[in-house]
């Protein structure tokens, strides 16, 4: 068998020039950013994601994905807040692209059926704009739909609505039963 | 550091292995110095995020992908929040390299507790056979030490860190001094004993687990709370970790020097004496390097960063003044794990499961126990699983989606097969021949790859995961194999073998190079081979047993 120390020893410079993606990356992101490990951004959005009208309509549909019951909605939750934030820092910019294209889409619908603002318009004509973004009969409908109805399930179940109300966060001290009755569950536990 | 400080030891690493020889070498009365290279956590007031819910954790506790991207690109592969990452190691600032073709995740920690704040919690002995296979098999070398000679050990650690687990007289899997074990849900006990009586001679036992079911009063720990939350830190100390169990032992004794951001670069060596004479670090915030002395050093910086610093203590030639074997840096193993088998448990949906307990169930390794069966592979397999119900997850949006995701689906049972690795001479690490790291060290090059034996056990293990799972009486069987890169199931070991040959081996079965008596490498690097279990708690054990007998011939002047 041959030696590979000796053989690798032999090329060094041939060697060096095949490593690969780890140290290539590592040495482009370090020139590019430089310092320590980065911040987790918090806060405010960086950057405004939403035109005014485009806001308030991507708020008015995320309480339809999610509308209060029994419990509180994806508006009371915080979920249009948590969904710029997470457009704007906690996502990269692609993301943010089918889901303007859609707003910008059921926007314009809206004007056509309803002769309105997309925001003023009733709950009922919103769950019709929705199913016919889901069902992708308006450009871009069904790109838009299941990002954002992730979104908004996302933001509302890690919140703290969410989390407490919709869900059970079980307490400490804590215990364990592997047959635990079902019909005493009340809610979903968080997880 | 004053010019008073004196040290009889100094531990290079701070994770399973250096915890414990910490705290094993300060209760036999030495004045010892431990240098990690992460930041210092401590117990408790370290874990910012330790039972908080997402609302309070930064971006809901999902990791944005431009950091993961930038920063993560390794450690994704392990299991980084932004809950724990100051936990975990940042591969933009701590480059490594690996030949093409040979891509390997070296994932590592970045806080003094090492990968112990981190870590699965599974806890198995390795079987008498697994330090009898190379043998028997003539692969690599012998191991220079038998189960008998760490059993004592296992036993000393288990008894010390707390295991839950089940008594089961297993060949292949012999038992700890266990605690009790965390009950089996109900799908997992309508499992059992139909996998069971479908296939003799195989089980599906409780996990053994350092989470514990009983409270350690005397070391300030509490049993498990079921949070599941482990890789946040637990101030519980429900689980083994330096921070919860082997520092405070070391600190209590007053002999205990901890210093943090201590990023060792290489140790001193006398070539006339054979002893290693100085460890010298860089430290991270200041930049400034300095050499410690000791009568000894234990080095578990983990199995690769170990190699890395002996590799870096070069003799004028560039060779390591601790490879005259040839050896170093070579036969570098890794679990293979990356297959997975699920479905569908019929029924019991009038039950459920109260509380999130970590761990699940195992099958242990039925494969060539007692001998080679002709299977067309070496050594073995066991799986890692449990039965679970997880909520609906309902299409559409609206009142009917919200109250769809209040139900549970039916339960599930998923599992994963980790593999044995042979080791291979050219599974190898090396020092880049140009590039060095912010501290001035060489950069690890990986040249590992799994092979035929191994890729041959996954597929064996797919088949018979299946099979079982199917004859058990699950539905919907499925099974998927995912790409297998040395590395992924962050077990990695080798680098600095033990044996009984100084001509074939860095280590010799008290784990002293055979280079430097004084100096010992007790983590994953002294492997010759990796069984197909977790391997901490055989660290552990052979740390303990180490640093005995290391105090033992300090006292008597050879060392």
């Amino acid at each position: 068998m041959i030696d590979r120390r000796q053989a690798l020893g032999g090329i060094a410079a041939m060697f060096g020039a095949s490593l690969y993606a780890p140290l290539a990356r590592a040495a482009t992101a370090a020139a590019a950013k430089g310092g320590g490990i980065p911040v987790i951004s918090e806060g405010p959005p960086s950057t405004q994601v939403f035109t005014a009208p485009q806001r308030a309509l991507m708020s008015a549909l995320s309480d339809r994905v999610i509308p209060t019951t029994d419990t509180p909605g994806a508006i009371a939750a915080g979920v249009p807040d948590y969904i710029e934030k997470l457009l704007a820092d906690w996502s990269t910019p692609d993301d943010r692209v089918p889901i303007i294209a859609g707003l910008d889409a059921i926007a314009a619908r809206a004007q056509t059926d309803y002769k309105k603002p997309a925001a003023q318009l009733t709950p009922a004509q919103h769950d019709a704009l929705l199913t016919l973004a889901m069902d992708d009969k308006l450009p871009g409908g069904k790109a838009f739909f299941e990002p954002f109805r992730q979104m908004v399930i996302a933001g509302y179940y890690t919140s703290e609505i969410g989390i407490t109300q919709e869900r059970e966060y079980l307490p400490v001290p804590g215990s364990y039963d592997g047959a635990f009755p079902y019909t005493n569950v009340n809610k979903v536990y968080s997880s | 550091m004053a010019a008073t400080d004196t040290f009889d030891a100094i531990v290079i690493g701070s994770g399973v292995s250096g915890g414990f020889a910490a705290k094993e070498l300060t209760e036999k009365g030495l004045r010892v110095l431990m240098l990690d290279r992460g930041i210092m956590v401590e117990h408790g007031e370290g874990y910012p995020y330790d039972g908080k819910p997402a609302y309070e954790v930064p971006a809901r506790n999902s990791m944005p992908p431009a950091v993961m991207e930038s920063d993560y690109f390794i450690t994704k592969h392990g299991y980084v929040t932004p809950s724990n990452r100051k936990f975990y190691n940042d591969d933009r600032l701590n480059p490594y390299a690996y030949d093409e073709g040979s891509k390997f995740y070296w994932i590592r920690p970045a806080a003094v507790g090492g990968k112990s704040l981190i870590w699965g919690r599974w806890t198995f002995r390795w079987a008498p056979e697994d330090f009898e296979a190379n043998k028997r098999d003539n692969v690599a070398i012998d191991w220079p030490i038998r189960y008998e000679d760490v059993e004592p050990w296992y036993k000393y650690v288990e008894n010390y860190i707390g295991v839950s687990g089940s008594r089961e007289n297993l060949p292949q899997l012999p038992d700890s001094d266990f605690q009790p074990p965390m009950q089996m849900n109900i799908a997992e006990k309508w499992v059992k004993p139909r996998l069971e009586s479908k296939f003799p001679g195989r089980k599906l036992i409780n996990t053994r687990l350092t989470n514990m079911t009983e409270d350690k009063p005397d070391q300030n720990r509490t049993k498990c709370q079921y949070r599941n939350q482990c890789g946040n830190g637990c101030s519980f100390g429900a689980y083994f970790s330096t921070q919860a169990v082997t520092l405070p032992a070391a600190r209590a004794t007053g002999r205990l020097t901890l210093r943090s951001d201590a990023v060792v670069t290489n140790l001193e060596y006398d070539a006339t004496k054979k002893r290693v004479t100085g460890v010298r670090y860089v430290d991270a915030k200041t930049g400034q390097a300095q050499v410690v002395k000791a009568r000894m050093v234990f080095l578990c910086a983990s199995a690769l960063a170990s190699v890395q610093i002996m590799m870096n203590s070069k003799r004028p030639d560039g060779r390591s003044w601790f490879d005259s074997s040839g050896t170093l840096g070579k036969y570098v193993m890794d679990h293979i794990f990356r297959v997975s088998i699920g479905g569908n448990i019929p029924g019991m949906t009038e039950y459920i499961e109260y509380g999130r307990r970590p761990g699940g169930v195992y099958i242990p390794r039925f494969r060539n126990v007692g001998g080679d069966e002709g299977v067309g592979f070496k050594r073995g397999y066991g799986y890692q699983g449990s039965a679970y119900r997880s909520p609906a997850g309902p299409v559409g949006f609206g009142k009917s989606m919200k109250d769809g995701m209040r139900k549970y689906n039916g339960w599930q049972f998923g599992m994963t097969a980790f593999g044995e690795c042979l080791p291979y001479e050219d599974n190898r690490v090396s020092l880049h021949p140009t590039k060095v790291d912010r501290f001035g060290v060489p950069l690890m090059v990986f040249n590992v790859t799994f092979r035929d034996n191994e890729l041959k056990m996954m597929a064996d293990a797919r088949e018979q995961g299946e099979a079982m799972l199917r004859g058990a009486g699950l539905t919907d069987v499925q099974s998927r194999e995912g790409e297998h890169v040395p590395g992924d199931a962050i077990h990695e070991m080798g680098g600095a073998r033990m044996g009984a040959d100084p001509r074939t081996s860095v280590l010799n079965k008290w784990n002293q190079a055979h280079d430097a008596p004084n100096l010992f490498v007790t983590d994953g690097a002294q492997m010759a081979s990796v069984a197909c279990v977790n391997p901490s708690l055989t660290f552990m054990a052979m740390t303990a047993r180490a640093c005995d007998n290391a105090v033992k011939l300090m006292k008597a002047g050879t060392i």
